[in-house]
């Protein structure tokens, strides 16, 4: 194999791959990427056997050839070069870079210990790229990244009417975005995606305008521009999220979605250690934000508000409200709740396609 | 720092279980007694002067000491002999801090006007331990919380030992280095080796050679207390950094289910204790230990802390189940669960109720039925027809 590249192309290109690559894995295939040189195009694949990332660019080819090299090594050495042209190429069991004045000899790594990819076969769905990135940003976030419950750090991905239903709950709060008009899947149908995964596909999803899904029966593969994203799913029940969001709450806040981040982020200070909940007392004048901590102070801030429902102090984690109020779309939102203890949910005025359910902390 | 007079009292029940047992029962008093027929959790020093030892396999005690009579264990009893004898370790200071079921640390400086001197104060508690509870006691009593307990150690059985501030060293060099708090059988050998056996020994030499033996923090450590310097204070009202069962088992081979069932047993105790105190916990740990002796653990954290039973079982459950191969071939003959990173629940993060049996109700449903007519009135299903596990309550739970 031997072919030039422009350094930062191929920079960028180690890098993408490279994320896939396992840092804690065993086996040291894993450690390295594999690449190859057919005629001009040169395609690097990284993979941890649960994610797999393959990126294809366009070079100057000179020899075809496949080889698995050191993820890390051989991405900071490029990245180190000067700017320009750069020369790859192997020979027996070494990798060559040289640039300019530089140049680097690096032992490969065996091939055969490199997994197997192989393609999915499955009908290809094309989706927009931007619309997917920004339900991605809404309902990720909510995913567990305990892996002690596997089922919980996945996203499901279900069909709904003519929607594509996007959920992820870490047990605590739920998320849930409808993309309208996407008939990915039928009815009754539904997968499980690693939240890992979405991730790393919401940053890729930046570089395209649209994306190609293939859902197989254990295995999804993204496609945006030359970078192709394939992921194990999860196998297992999602918990039945339909039963856990109330269609009946007696109490309705509505405020104002910036101010009352505004004045989250303001009244947090006053809860600055992870567990300490910030209240809401909700009655006929509004809302007023209020945080406690014992020996150190309390913030308290009324937030301009329309309430109706009886008199109310709920509290949550901040970290969980904030998460939640920031991804919400549109000006206004509103806060529904049962009471001090029942799940409340956050939805936006004007926006029925996205919701964010969160269970209260329960202060003594 | 430490006090320039001996105001630390380390008070240690003597053979806790075993003499709780002797004083119950007048036909074992005097004689060989020890506590668990399987497994010896407790030996009367009657049967330690046979050989009898704590965690010995009962048949290997009985040829040790072929008149050893054995009882069941009874920890209800146990827990009601330590809550009064803390009922007067609370009554003797206000600065009480627990060891565990059987010990404490008392600093009874600022009493001295009061009340008497260190020494009549250890004197009348140890009466009033005798007369009131029925047990004997044994009192260090030194400068530091270190040479206290190495005291109280020395004294045993139903002694009291004063060691005054002047003779502090006197008295702790001629000891075997096993004295020093932190060193075990490896950090023993391994002074042995050197030629060091006596505590007076490893305080002769410099910290710089320690800790080239040792390594820095052990070499530190050992180098500090040789020459009884011990900063650590009497902590009150400490609040328990963790809650724990264990329990031990005959030397058997166990079904994977049969395990489960006697972790089911101690997740249901342990969180009952954890609510009972209202407390929540982020950490599961599981102990283990293996017919061989050899031991391990295996424990999780999760993003917020609970209280919930059936979450701290699903974790357990699979923590269990890692170990699912050597349970098998290596045979388990010591079960523990901890729950660790305790914090006030008065402040909990609720779950969303997608998990039905996951309930905090049937939590408190539980614990209301057991707060009004005992343990064991009310149960899993699972466990019916179980053997009864002998469970050894810690309070605060300490590293074994």
């Amino acid at each position: 194999m031997k072919f030039r590249c422009e350094r930062d192309v191929l920079v960028e290109t180690l890098g993408t791959a490279g994320r896939a690559v396992s840092t804690r894995s065993g086996l040291p295939g894993l450690s390295g990427v594999q690449v190859e040189l057919v005629g001009d195009q040169f395609t690097v694949t990284g993979s941890d056997l649960d994610l797999t990332i393959t990126t294809t660019i366009e070079v100057s080819g000179e020899s075809d050839g496949k080889a698995v090299i050191p993820a890390r090594l051989a991405a900071d050495i490029v990245k180190a070069l000067s700017p320009g042209a750069v020369e790859l190429s192997t020979e027996d069991d070494t990798l060559r870079i040289s640039a300019g004045r530089s140049d680097f000899s690096i032992r490969l790594i065996t091939s055969d210990e490199f997994p197997k990819i192989t393609d999915i076969d499955a009908k290809p769905v094309e989706l927009d790229a931007e619309q997917l990135a920004h339900a991605l940003k809404q309902v990720v976030l909510a995913a567990s990244s305990d892996d002690s419950r596997p089922i919980l750090t996945g996203v499901l991905l279900a069909a709904e009417g003519d929607s594509l239903r996007l959920v992820a709950t870490d047990s605590y709060r739920l998320a849930m975005k409808d993309i309208d008009g996407i008939e990915l899947l039928s009815e009754g149908e539904q997968v499980l995606v690693p939240s890992r995964a979405l991730g790393e596909l919401h940053r890729i999803l930046a570089n395209g305008k649209s994306i190609t899904l293939r859902l197989g029966e254990k295995e999804a593969s993204f496609t945006v521009e030359g970078v192709t994203l394939t992921t194990r799913l999860i196998e297992g029940d999602f918990p039945n999220y339909r039963g856990l969001v109330p269609d009946h709450h007696p109490n309705t806040l509505t405020v104002n979605r910036t101010a009352l981040l505004d004045a989250l982020r303001r009244v947090k200070l006053m809860a600055p250690q992870e567990g300490t909940p910030v209240r809401i007392e909700m009655n006929e004048h509004g809302m007023e934000l209020v945080a406690v901590t014992a020996d150190v102070g309390t913030a308290r801030e009324v937030v301009e508000s329309s309430y109706v429902g009886e008199d109310l102090v709920v509290a949550f984690n901040p970290r969980f409200l904030l998460e939640g109020l920031e991804v919400a779309p549109g000006d206004d939102v509103t806060l529904l709740t049962t009471d001090e203890l029942k799940p409340a949910l956050i939805k936006s005025v004007g926006f029925d396609n996205y919701l964010y359910l969160l269970m209260p902390v329960r202060v003594s | 720092m430490c006090s320039t007079e001996a105001t630390v009292l380390h008070a240690d029940l003597d053979a806790f279980y075993a003499s709780v047992e002797q004083r119950d029962h007048p036909h074992l008093r005097g004689r060989p007694t020890a506590v668990g027929r399987g497994v010896i959790l407790a030996a009367s020093y009657e049967a330690r002067a046979m050989g009898v030892r704590t965690a010995m396999n009962g048949a290997a005690a009985r040829r040790l000491c072929p008149g050893l009579l054995t009882v069941d264990p009874r920890m209800e009893a146990y827990s009601e002999a330590s809550r009064q004898v803390f009922q007067i370790f609370d009554d003797t200071t206000p600065l009480v801090e627990p060891i565990s079921i059987d010990e404490a640390f008392l600093d009874v400086s600022g009493l001295g006007r009061l009340v008497g001197t260190p020494e009549s104060i250890a004197t009348r508690l140890r009466s009033r331990v005798a007369n009131e509870v029925g047990l004997a006691i044994s009192v260090g009593v030194a400068r530091t919380k270190f040479l206290a307990k190495v005291a109280s150690g020395v004294c045993k059985p139903d002694g009291l030992l004063v060691v005054e501030p002047e003779k502090e060293l006197h008295f702790l060099h001629p000891l075997p280095v096993r004295s020093l708090w932190g060193v075990g059988v490896k950090t023993a050998e391994k002074l042995n080796e050197k030629g060091l056996t006596t505590v007076g020994q490893v305080a002769g030499l410099d910290e710089s050679v320690l800790v080239s033996i040792l390594g820095p923090s052990a070499g530190r450590h050992l180098h500090a207390l040789s020459h009884n310097q011990d900063p650590r204070r009497v902590v009150t009202g400490k609040r328990r950094s963790s809650i724990g069962s264990q329990q031990a088992l005959r030397n058997r081979p166990r079904s994977l289910t049969e395990v489960k069932a006697i972790l089911l047993e101690l997740v249901d105790r342990v969180t009952h204790r954890l609510r009972d105190g209202n407390r929540v916990g982020r950490t599961a740990t599981l102990r283990f230990r293996f017919g061989d002796f050899s031991r391990d653990t295996r424990s999780h954290t999760f993003h917020e802390a609970t209280a919930s039973t059936a979450t701290f079982l699903d974790v357990a459950q699979s923590l269990l189940e890692e170990r699912e191969s050597e349970i098998r071939q290596r045979r388990l003959t010591l079960l523990g669960f901890t729950i660790n990173n305790l914090s006030p629940a008065d402040a909990v993060q609720q779950a969303l109720p997608f998990e039905t049996r996951s309930s905090p109700l049937l939590d408190s449903a539980v614990d209301t039925v057991r707060g009004r007519y005992g343990l064991s009135s009310i149960g899993r299903a699972t466990l019916v027809g179980q053997e009864p596990g002998v469970r050894v309550p810690l309070l605060p739970d300490v590293d074994r």
